[in-house]
């Protein structure tokens, strides 16, 4: 009796943990929510649509062979995405990949890095944070 | 009359086939044959270890006293050759002596710079805890070299045989097949010795054994210049996000200091590593550049390109040893890019390239194994 609880409970936390809530993530999307509100104090809440746009979107400023977020990920953050070395990427989206956006350090290292060759620039707390949303909900 | 025994009769032919085949796979096979080059070298040396003992313990007309000359004899035969009027042995005449002279050495020295250049090259072998890669590669020329004087004389030893059937008649590549050789009556024969099959048999064995456990020992030794690499985890990590990590001796020192000083652009991305990352694998990259180890690779790759001197695959040499493969295979989708070494090089994580790692995935266009 007691096993099929424990069982039950931990399909339960499980299906929970895909649908999205992991404390990781959401202090990461709290930090940035914080930086947002701190530029513009008008900020409201991080959209998944405007996140999509901007990962989909070509942009320009940054190194020619990679103007899109697309270019290495695919336009399906569902699949696996390629590097320009041909090294195979986790698919962006935390339902197939579940430990993204789980690790801060790792999260500032790769929009650092990706942030400039795409756009030429850092990007701002509002585009990470879109960014994150739009990929925690596919 | 039977001149030639069993046993010169097989190490004659078989002696014929080895080089044959080694000559074969070394012009027409691809590198990943070289264990068969190998194979049949070693076949030509056992065969020159069992020609020296049978030497000394053979039958009459394979003792090498029977065919020993002095040079006013060899002098005084060639002389009456050109006259076409050479005297009549029944074993070796003395310009044949003087070519199965030749032939042993020039074998000897290919089966000897052979081993070299196995052991200074590619690491490989009972020499290579011993043989630097110049030495491997002053070895291997020679090699080259002797082949091409081997195959000369080759051809001039088959003239002979037919200088010899036109002059005397004597059936030489007959008597090599059976040992019977048709020789003038009137020609005084010297009293025969018979082949002494026991004290051969031990020689041999005792030689061969001998020989068998001074190559497996030195074998044993380590490499001579490929230092035992402890892999560096952040080199690990941080290089091996974006793609697989490239040995570090595929670059000289200088290349991997630009290389991780400009990291912001790398090849064209921002790759920037965090300040005690980025130390750890500077160091570790300094540490084991091209010019810390003695093996082909890096000694080819450490002269980079002028123009690209971070890309490896701009390297002169690169370019050289890649120059026959149809891009459209480097374009399939089993290679991708120039830069997958590990498509083709199963070894390539250990920086050794050997020639026997090497397996060529099929051109897409054509559908054909290069």
């Amino acid at each position: 009796m007691k096993g099929v609880l424990a069982i039950a409970l931990s399909v339960l936390a499980l299906g929970t943990a895909a649908a999205a809530a992991n404390p990781a993530r959401d202090a990461i999307l709290a930090a940035l929510a914080a930086e947002a509100k701190g530029a513009d104090p008008g900020f409201a809440a991080f959209s998944a649509p405007r996140g999509q746009t901007f990962f989909m979107a070509n942009h320009t400023g940054g190194k020619p062979d990679t103007p899109s977020c697309s270019t290495c990920h695919t336009r399906d953050p569902t699949q696996e995405g390629q590097t320009r070395a041909a090294k195979s990427i986790a698919p962006m989206a935390v339902s197939r990949t579940p430990d993204r956006f789980t690790d801060a350090e790792k999260v500032a290292k790769w929009f650092a890095r990706n942030c400039n060759s795409v756009l030429g620039r850092e990007c701002t707390a509002v585009e990470k944070g879109d960014f994150i949303t739009y990929l925690a909900g596919k | 009359m039977r001149v030639w025994d069993l046993p010169t009769r097989v190490f004659h032919w078989l002696l014929v086939a080895a080089v044959f085949a080694a000559l074969g796979t070394e012009l027409f096979a691809p590198p990943w044959w070289l264990d068969w080059h190998v194979a049949a070298g070693g076949v030509v040396a056992g065969l020159l270890l069992f020609r020296l003992v049978w030497a000394a313990f053979g039958s009459e007309y394979s003792r090498l006293d029977s065919f020993l000359f002095r040079p006013q004899q060899t002098i005084g035969y060639l002389r009456d050759l050109l006259r076409l009027r050479p005297a009549h042995y029944v074993g070796h005449n003395p310009a044949g002596a003087a070519m199965i002279f030749a032939l042993v050495a020039v074998l000897t020295a290919l089966v000897g710079t052979g081993l070299a250049a196995q052991g200074g090259q590619e690491k490989q072998g009972p020499f290579a805890g011993i043989t630097s890669f110049a030495l491997g590669s002053g070895a291997r020329s020679l090699h080259s070299f002797l082949a091409y004087a081997l195959m000369a004389m080759v051809a001039a030893h088959v003239a002979g045989v037919l200088a010899d059937r036109r002059l005397h008649g004597s059936g030489l590549i007959r008597a090599m097949v059976t040992g019977w050789k048709r020789v003038p009556a009137q020609l005084p024969v010297a009293a025969v010795r018979f082949s002494e099959i026991h004290a051969a048999t031990i020689t041999l064995a005792v030689l061969s054994a001998s020989v068998t456990i001074a190559l497996i020992l030195l074998s044993r030794l380590p490499p001579l210049g490929v230092p035992r690499m402890i892999t560096d985890r952040a080199w690990q990590s941080e290089c091996g996000s974006c793609h697989r990590t490239f040995h570090p001796s595929l670059l000289p020192r200088a290349s991997w200091a630009a290389l991780m000083a400009g990291l912001s652009d790398h090849f064209g991305e921002d790759a920037s590593v965090p300040p005690p990352a980025a130390t750890e694998i500077g160091n570790f990259l300094q540490t084991y550049a091209a010019e810390a180890w003695d093996t082909k690779a890096a000694h080819g790759l450490s002269k980079v390109s002028a123009d690209d001197p971070l890309r490896v695959t701009a390297a002169p040499y690169w370019i050289r040893r890649h120059r026959r493969i149809d891009p459209a295979t480097f374009a399939g989708p089993a290679v991708k890019l120039r830069s997958n070494c590990n498509a083709c090089h199963g070894d390539a994580d250990s920086g050794r390239f050997d020639n026997q790692a090497i397996a060529i995935p099929d051109n897409p266009a054509t559908g054909v194994n290069e």
